[in-house]
């Protein structure tokens, strides 16, 4: 069996050439691990989260003296596939930081495996409350906590009297994200006597697609207000299909645990006015920083700066200043560097806590109408109507 | 709100969702009947028809013109994937043309990818549409009922074309004695390339549907296939009124499991399908009976 | 009939000199591996590929030697691997010889009565039962949530010590001690696997394959038989289960879904089915396809798709054909 003998040799001999380590460049860069969703149900904010950490890279030019060099990887939103991501970006391509990550699923897997990894991760879109103090080369800086966004939403819905009276009915996506959320929300409303319909909150798969049972659910408890925990690419689906039924136009409010991405938001168009919800940052904001970052976005990409892009910048922009401050590509030193340090960006002072790796910054609410006259051209806006303070957020330190 | 209007609003709901469900499990039923092709890639097949029609429906045509296009662009895509990388097959076992289609789903949906993006879309409708209708105390949306519609238009028409006309009786005859049909002189591979059409073009009717009633966006197939998946086995394969009959109790168990008990609702569908496949393994109405 | 006969390459029963050396230099290379050249990137990769290889030959023995086909094998890698997790999170955190036992007898006991159902029929009904069953473990998986984590998966899996043939070799954290202990694991399977494969129980899985009716007729008990084949494909699978937790040290119901299942489809017809080895080679050709693709571009979809339909189109008996093949068309040449 000659033959046999060749063809083996010759796989061993295909395997080894496909496998020979590709030489480190001149002007030895330094590398960024950009881990994110790029196909799959949360596609589009992945791609909204890539577009942020470029140009943050693209403003910055440097680190250390040296070209910086982000490496993209596509998690596809699954953790396994996640985590041979990470190895890959570690091990092969010599990434001294990874950044990015959305769905506190994906977040945690890679949580879990940073010991063997030994980089600092700094997620961006991780929402678990698990993340407080999880590793001590594990942050984040991005997209709000869902227990700060809890105490957003349950303080707007206090101070507004057309959200106040109402009962809320909860429904949250079924993942650990979902769940966490929608038990934020109802421990803190039950505090401040809000009124939730169902405590034992509804639990919808992540694929549903036809969401008209569980409108028909609402519709037929004879809730004034809905309070969801969805995946930002769902949230105007939901308000697309609910209106479809005439939900919002029977007077229901709705509040959200995600802010809702402005691309959606677009194609869901009048279905989608009307929806509350505590966000980081939405172009609305008007402060010069903030018009500054979004013209600039804008001018990059032609797409609608989104809060998923604003604050990706802003974590990529603390992961540089990481670097700089520690002074060199070491994992230990980089994560010591993180503890403490804080960005001026888009959304004001955005300062990573020393005592559990989780930032603190300032918040919005909004809620969703008809757009004014924009630069972007876009029909739907999240108008801001009020803003909370980093500490009102907390948690305290 | 009154338990009339909920039971309503449910039976109205389970009937939207057996009627997508039905009709494209019927294309990958007439598929699979008439050249024993089972296609993975009908998901986006599916999904394409829904972006055509989204793309026609924004360029300022009328719904109902794209509701007539969208299907015959899918179909001419189907004729496409026929004669390429289908018609190859023929010969081979079934296993190969399943991993084959396997790999067009994901050929098709990085195309919808690269061509429409990531986020998702809606389909303007027109006015008339946009409204609910009040039904003894519920208000039900038009475009629902008009999904109803379209699903009984469909069934109907095709149940007329393959019961009354000789294309159709054609059809029928070979997917049951294929030997006998083609030594009447039909070339079977008119048959076979008449079956992959007319199934991708259902998918592409199912496809534009859809995309009012739910939500356009590059994965949308993927859930579809796997539904219509377990509709076809349930019913039987091949079998097109087992087809009607699982589409039906399938949206009928979705939709009730989804209202009463909410976090188990997929478990009660797979668990459903377990348990009358263990009892009759050919499904509800037998293998093949193409009827 | 599910399986053409002239897509399954004749196989010699006995290994001949030339391809016992062949396995030894590929055993003695896999091993050597991590001590010449230690990215553990490739070692993590290789490490992949081998458990999923064992998946795929664990499908080979029953698609391309009893001739039945599973859309969803990887059902039982997960369930071996979730029964692993939680014996080693909930029971004992130290003994993963005794987890793996665990593992493989408690796939065992959910895969038997689901054969028992599954072989009363044949053909495509046995494979779309495959799927049902399939589905169901996976929502169960993810629904079960205070067990198994739901969709967030299992975690906390302790990293425990491994002990091969006495000697303490470290700790399953180690990614070299894992690829080592997978390598190990993967050979003797392989070896077991063939050796059963060729025995008359294999033959007799064989004449079943070849025509039920007739090996009906010579008195042999085909429903036992396909379930004997069943179960022998599902206990290989859960020791691949087992590697997949202790590895990954993660294990979540995308693994269980009906998307991966097919992945692991393609791996034994890339490789070439009824071969054993064939199905390897195709995990290796699979994964690193994938992995090289998706890193590449983030229309990686559209690439991959292509690279499945032309290996389907062009090279029908898999990687394995490649020699028939080549040979065929050098002899139209001379």
């Amino acid at each position: 069996m000659m033959k046999r003998l060749i063809i083996v040799s010759l796989c061993m001999f295909l395997s080894f050439t496909m496998f020979v380590p590709q030489q480190a460049a001149a002007a030895d860069p330094v590398k960024i691990g950009v881990i994110v969703p790029l196909t799959g149900i949360v596609a589009q904010g992945g791609l909204e989260m890539k577009m942020g950490i470029e140009m943050a890279a693209e403003e910055k030019g440097t680190l250390l003296g040296r070209p910086i060099e982000l490496i993209v990887e596509d998690t596809q939103v699954k953790p396994p596939i996640a985590v041979t991501k990470a190895e890959k970006l570690v091990y092969k391509d010599g990434a001294v930081a990874l950044i990015g990550v959305f769905s506190s699923g994906v977040g945690l897997a890679l949580a879990k495996n940073i010991d063997k990894l030994n980089v600092p991760f700094l997620s961006t879109h991780v929402m678990t409350t698990a993340f407080y103090g999880l590793n001590p080369m594990v942050f984040r800086s991005g997209q709000l906590a869902n227990d700060q966004t809890a105490v957003g939403n349950v303080k707007g819905i206090m101070a507004r009297p057309d959200l106040k009276d109402r009962t809320y009915y909860v429904i949250v996506h079924d993942y650990a994200w979902g769940h966490d959320a929608g038990q934020r929300f109802i421990e803190l409303a039950k505090k401040n006597g809000i009124k939730i319909y169902n405590e034992d909150f509804d639990k919808a798969p992540i694929k549903t697609k036809d969401w008209s049972s569980y409108i028909s659910k609402i519709k037929a408890s004879g809730v004034d207000g809905v309070y969801m925990a969805f995946i930002t690419n769902v949230i105007p689906v939901f308000a697309k299909q609910a209106y479809d039924f005439g939900l919002q136009q029977a007077g229901v409010k709705m509040v959200s645990a995600a802010a809702p991405g402005p691309l959606e938001l677009e194609a869901g168009g009048e279905a989608c006015y009307g929806i509350f919800g505590a966000s980081d940052w939405s172009w609305d904001v008007n402060t010069p920083e903030s018009d500054k970052w979004e013209m600039a976005f804008w001018k990059k990409y032609k797409t609608i700066p989104s809060d998923a892009a604003a604050h990706s910048y802003v974590g990529a922009m603390n992961l540089f200043k990481g670097i700089e401050k520690a002074g060199s590509t070491d994992p230990k030193a980089i994560a010591d560097a993180l503890r403490g340090i804080s960005y001026d960006g888009p959304y004001g002072t955005v300062r990573i806590s020393a005592k559990d790796n989780c930032m603190r910054n300032s918040a919005v609410l909004t809620e969703t109408m008809a757009a004014p006259d924009n630069p972007f051209g876009a029909k739907v806006v999240m108008k801001v109507l009020q803003t909370f303070p980093a500490e009102e957020l907390g948690p305290p330190e | 709100m009154g338990g009339v209007s909920t039971a309503i609003d449910i039976t109205l709901n389970s009937l939207v969702l057996g009627g997508v469900f039905l009709i494209v499990a019927i294309g990958l039923n007439i598929i699979y009947g008439l050249s024993r092709v089972m296609n993975l890639a009908h998901g986006s097949l599916y999904a394409l028809g829904a972006y055509s029609g989204y793309t026609l429906v924004s360029t300022g045509l009328n719904f109902f013109v794209a509701l007539l296009l969208a299907p015959l662009l899918v179909g001419v895509a189907g004729l496409l994937i026929e004669r390429t990388v289908i018609a190859p097959m023929r010969s081979r076992s079934i296993v190969y043309t399943l991993i084959l289609t396997y790999g067009l789903m994901f050929f098709i949906d990085g195309l919808i990818k690269y061509t429409w993006g990531n986020e998702p879309r809606f389909i303007d409708l027109p006015a008339f549409m946009r409204e609910t209708l009040p039904i003894l105390g519920t208000h039900y949306p038009v475009f629902r009922l008009m999904t109803l519609l379209i699903t009984a238009v469909v069934m109907a028409g095709l149940m007329l074309f393959l019961s009354r006309t000789k294309t159709g009786m054609t059809l029928r005859a070979s997917s049951t004695i294929p030997e006998m049909v083609s030594c009447l002189g039909v070339n079977m591979k008119y048959v076979h390339i008449g079956a992959f059409v007319l199934g991708s073009v259902l998918a592409g009717i199912a496809g534009i549907i859809a995309g009012p009633l739910t939500t356009i966006d590059p994965i949308m197939g993927h859930e579809m296939l796997i539904s219509s998946f377990v509709v076809i086995v349930i019913g039987g394969l091949g079998s097109l009124r087992g087809a009607v009959i699982a589409a039906l109790l399938i949206g009928a168990v979705q939709t009730l499991a989804e209202f009463f008990i909410t976090d188990l609702a997929m478990v009660i569908v797979y668990m459903l399908m377990a348990i009358i496949l263990a009892i009759k393994p050919r499904g509800i109405l037998g293998e093949g009976k193409f009827e | 009939m599910m399986i053409d006969r002239t897509s399954i390459p004749a196989d010699t029963k006995y290994l001949t000199p030339a391809s016992i050396a062949a396995i030894a230099v590929v055993a003695v290379a896999l091993v050597m591996l991590p001590f010449v050249w230690d990215n553990r990137f490739y070692i993590s990769l290789i490490n992949e590929m081998l458990i999923f290889g064992l998946l795929a030959m664990s499908l080979d023995v029953l698609l391309g030697y009893t001739g039945l086909l599973s859309f969803m094998h990887n059902a039982y890698l997960g369930i071996g691997a979730y029964v692993v997790g939680l014996f080693l999170i909930h029971i004992s955190p130290t003994s993963i010889w005794f987890a793996a036992l665990v593992g493989i007898a408690a796939t065992s006991l959910i895969a038997l009565p689901v054969g028992w159902v599954q072989v009363r029929t044949g053909g495509l009904a046995f494979a779309l039962l495959t799927l049902a069953f399939g589905m169901m473990f996976h929502t169960v998986v993810w629904k079960w949530y205070s067990l198994t984590g739901g969709d967030d998966g299992l975690m906390g899996v302790p990293t425990p010590e491994v002990h091969l043939f006495g000697w303490s070799l470290g700790t399953t954290g180690d990614p070299k001690v894992m690829y080592l202990t997978t390598v190990v694991v993967v050979g003797l399977c392989y070896l077991l696997t063939r050796r059963i494969i060729h025995s008359p129980f294999g033959s007799v899985l064989e004449a079943i394959r070849e025509n039920e009716d007739r090996a009906a007729f010579v008195g042999i008990n085909v429903r036992r038989y396909k379930l004997y084949g069943w179960m022998l494909a599902c206990m290989l699978a859960s020791i691949a289960g087992a590697l997949f937790i202790l590895y990954k040290g993660y294990i979540g119901p995308t693994t269980m879904s009906a998307f991966s299942g097919a992945g692991v489809l393609m791996m034994v017809l890339l490789g070439g089915m009824g071969t054993l080895w064939g199905p390897l080679i195709g995990a290796v050709i699979f994964i690193y396809i994938s992995d090289y693709i998706s890193t590449m571009t983030e229309h990686w979809e559209i690439y991959l798709g292509l690279v499945v339909i032309l290996l389907v189109l062009f090279l029908p008996t898999g990687f394995v054909g490649i020699g028939d093949h080549l040979k065929r068309f050098l002899k139209r040449k001379g």
